[in-house]
C-alpha cells in the first residue's frame, strides 16, 4: 500500500515537474555542484572556517576557476565555433557515409535488398529530411540562449544551499508539532543522506563510464578518448535517449576520422554496447541504485516508468525523485500508523486547546 | 583590525547556553557552533516527551521547567501531579519500592535522553513535561557530524557525558550495595 502510493506520488511529481523544467534543471544541477563543492566547505569547516565564509569561499574559488578556464579556452573556442558549421557538417557528412556504406554492403549479401534499392531509397530520404546544418543550427543556438538565464542560477542556488542548507532543516523542523518531531528530524536527515548518496554515485557513476569508455577508445585509436568518453559519461545522465546521443556521437567520429575503414565505426558501436550493458546492469545498480538502497529490478523498471510518464526530463529525475518520495513515505506511514505518536499528538493539541481558552 | 582584540559578543542565548551543564567548558566561539545545531521545543504540562521503548534520536536539555522521567507500569497514563513536582527537585537515579513509577523530575540546566547520543537503542524510560517548559535539543546525527566537523568541542561534550554517565553509575552501586547491606 505505501509502496503503491511511492510509486503513485513519484509519478505525480514528475509531471508537474515537467511543467516547470526551467525551475527543476537548475535545481537540479545546484544540487549537482552542492554535492561537488560539499567536500572542501567541509574541509574549511574542519579547519575551524565559519561555515557562511567557506561556503562564500569555495563558491568565489569555482566561479573564478570556471572563469579562469572560460578565457582560457575563449580564444580556441571562438576559433572553434567560427569552423563549427563544417565540423559538424563533416562529421555528419562522415556518418551519411557510413551509412551508405554499410546499406551497400548488406545490398551485396542480400539481393533482396538490392532489388528494393534500399541504399538509394534512404539516401533520397536523408538528403530530402536533412535540410542544411544552419536550419539545423539556428533552434538550437536559439534553446542555449533561453536556457542561459535559467542555468546561471545554478551557482546561485548551490551557495545558498551550502550556507543555508542547516537554518532551512531548523526551519523545517521548527514547523512539526512536539509529538512528530524527534521522526521529522530523522526524515530530514535521511532525506539528505539518499540525496548525498544519490548526487555522489551519479559523480562516481561518470567517473566509471569516463574511464570504461576512454580505455576502450584508446584501444581502438580513436583521437581525443578522454574528451570523448567525458561527454558521453555526461550525457548518460539522460538514461537511453543521452547514452543513444552518446553513442551517435562516437560512431560519427569514428566514421568521419576512418573514411576508409568502416569496421572502425563498428567496432565503437560494439564498444558502446558493451559500455551501456555495464552501465544499466553493473554500474547503476553499484553506485546509484545501491546508494538509493533500490532492488536493481525496481531501478530499471522505474526508470522505465518515468520516460512514459515525463519524457526525458522523467527518465533524469526519476531516480533521486523517488528516492526522496521512498523516504517520505516510509517515515509518513510510521508516523501515521502508530497509533501512540497520534495519541500523543491529540492529547497536546487537547493541552493547547485547554492553555488557550483557560482564562475565558 | 582593532576588533579581533576585542572580546567575541555574546548573546543572553549564549549565555544561557553556557550555564547548561553539557556545555559548561565550551569557548563561545565554540558555543556559537553548537548553537546552530540546537533544535528549540516548547512543551506544556503534562506532555509526553517520547515514550519508553520508543528510538531515541536525541538527547534533550532542559533550558526552563522541569521534567519527570516515568517507568511506564504508572508513570505512562498518568500526568505528573503538583505534589510530585514539589516532592521530588534533586535527581534519584533509582526507583524505590513504592515510588509511583517516578525515577526522577529534573531541573533547569540538566538533561535527559542522553542514551540516545551514543546509540539507537530504545528509550529506557518516558520523560514527561512536569511543568510549562522550554527543552533545547540535540539529535544525534548532528552530534556525530560534530565528531567529525569540530572533535574539540564534540569531545569537551562527550567528557561532560561521560562524567554524567560516571556519576550515575556511582550512585547506582552505592544504592545497590546499600540495598544489598539491608537485605
Amino acid at each position: 500500500m505505501v509502496w503503491a502510493a511511492i510509486i503513485a506520488t513519484t509519478c505525480l511529481l514528475l509531471l508537474v515537474f515537467q511543467k516547470v523544467l526551467w525551475l527543476v534543471v537548475p535545481f537540479l544541477l545546484a544540487l549537482i555542484l552542492y554535492y561537488f563543492l560539499y567536500p572542501p566547505v567541509r574541509a574549511l569547516i574542519y579547519r575551524g572556517v565559519s561555515r557562511d565564509a567557506a561556503a562564500s569561499l569555495v563558491i568565489l574559488v569555482f566561479l573564478a576557476l570556471l572563469g579562469i578556464v572560460g578565457v582560457a579556452l575563449m580564444p580556441r573556442l571562438a576559433s572553434q565555433l567560427a569552423q563549427w558549421q563544417d565540423t559538424v557538417d563533416r562529421y555528419v557528412q562522415g556518418g551519411a557515409q557510413l551509412l551508405d556504406a554499410s546499406l551497400r554492403s548488406l545490398e551485396g549479401h542480400w539481393s533482396t535488398l538490392a532489388r528494393a534499392r534500399l541504399a538509394d531509397t534512404v539516401a533520397a530520404r536523408l538528403s530530402q529530411g536533412a535540410g542544411s546544418i544552419g536550419d539545423h543550427l539556428e533552434p538550437v543556438a536559439l534553446g542555449i540562449m533561453a536556457w542561459t538565464p535559467s542555468l546561471l542560477l545554478a551557482p546561485f542556488l548551490a551557495f545558498f544551499f551550502l550556507r543555508d542548507g542547516r537554518r532551512f532543516k531548523r526551519f523545517l523542523s521548527a514547523a512539526v508539532p512536539n509529538a512528530f518531531f524527534e521522526k521529522t528530524l530523522f526524515l530530514l536527515h535521511e532525506i539528505d543522506r539518499t540525496a548525498r548518496a544519490y548526487f555522489q554515485g551519479l559523480i562516481n557513476l561518470t567517473l566509471l563510464d569516463t574511464v570504461t569508455l576512454a580505455a576502450g577508445l584508446w584501444l581502438l585509436g580513436i583521437p581525443e578518448p578522454l574528451a570523448l568518453g567525458l561527454i558521453c559519461a555526461v550525457l548518460a545522465w539522460v538514461p537511453y535517449v543521452g547514452s543513444i546521443l552518446g553513442g551517435l556521437l562516437v560512431v560519427l567520429v569514428a566514421a568521419t576520422d576512418f573514411p576508409a575503414d568502416p569496421a572502425m565505426a563498428y567496432w565503437a558501436i560494439g564498444l558502446f554496447g558493451l559500455v551501456r550493458l555495464l552501465d544499466d546492469f553493473v554500474y547503476m545498480p553499484m553506485t546509484i541504485g545501491k546508494s538509493l538502497e533500490l532492488h536493481p529490478l525496481i531501478t530499471v523498471l522505474m526508470i522505465f516508468a518515468g520516460g512514459a510518464v515525463a519524457g526525458i526530463p522523467g527518465l533524469m529525475l526519476v531516480l533521486p525523485v523517488l528516492g526522496v518520495v521512498m523516504v517520505i513515505g516510509e517515515t509518513i506511514g510510521l508516523i501515521v500508523t502508530d497509533p501512540r505518536l497520534m495519541a500523543r499528538h491529540r492529547y497536546a493539541r487537547a493541552l493547547r486547546r485547554e492553555q488557550a481558552s483557560s482564562d475565558l | 583590525m582593532v576588533n579581533l582584540f576585542y572580546p567575541r559578543k555574546t548573546s543572553p542565548r549564549l549565555d544561557r547556553l553556557r550555564e547548561l551543564s553539557l556545555f559548561v567548558n565550551l569557548t563561545p566561539a565554540e558555543l556559537q557552533i553548537v548553537d546552530g545545531l540546537l533544535h528549540e521545543r516548547h512543551y506544556l504540562e503534562g506532555e509526553v516527551i517520547f515514550d519508553e521503548g520508543e528510538e531515541g534520536q536525541a538527547i534533550y536539555i532542559i533550558a526552563s521547567g522541569e521534567v519527570l522521567i516515568s517507568l511506564p507500569e504508572q508513570g505512562n497514563g498518568r500526568r505528573a501531579t503538583q505534589a510530585d513536582v514539589n516532592e521530588s527537585a534533586a535527581y534519584h537515579p533509582l526507583r524505590r519500592q513504592g515510588d509511583t513509577g517516578r525515577v526522577a523530575q529534573l531541573g533547569p540546566g540538566t538533561f535527559f535522553g542522553e542514551l540516545a547520543l551514543l546509540d539507537n537503542s530504545p528509550r529506557s524510560a518516558t520523560a514527561r513535561a512536569a511543568s510549562p517548559c522550554q527543552l533545547i535539543i540535540f539529535f544525534r546525527d548532528d552530534f556525530v557530524g560534530l565528531l567529525d566537523t569540530h572533535a574539540r568541542i564534540a569531545s569537551k561534550i562527550s567528557r561532560e557525558l561521560a562524567c554524567h554517565l560516571g556519576a550515575r553509575m556511582r550512585v547506582m552501586a552505592l544504592s545497590i550495595s546499600a540495598h544489598q547491606h539491608l537485605v
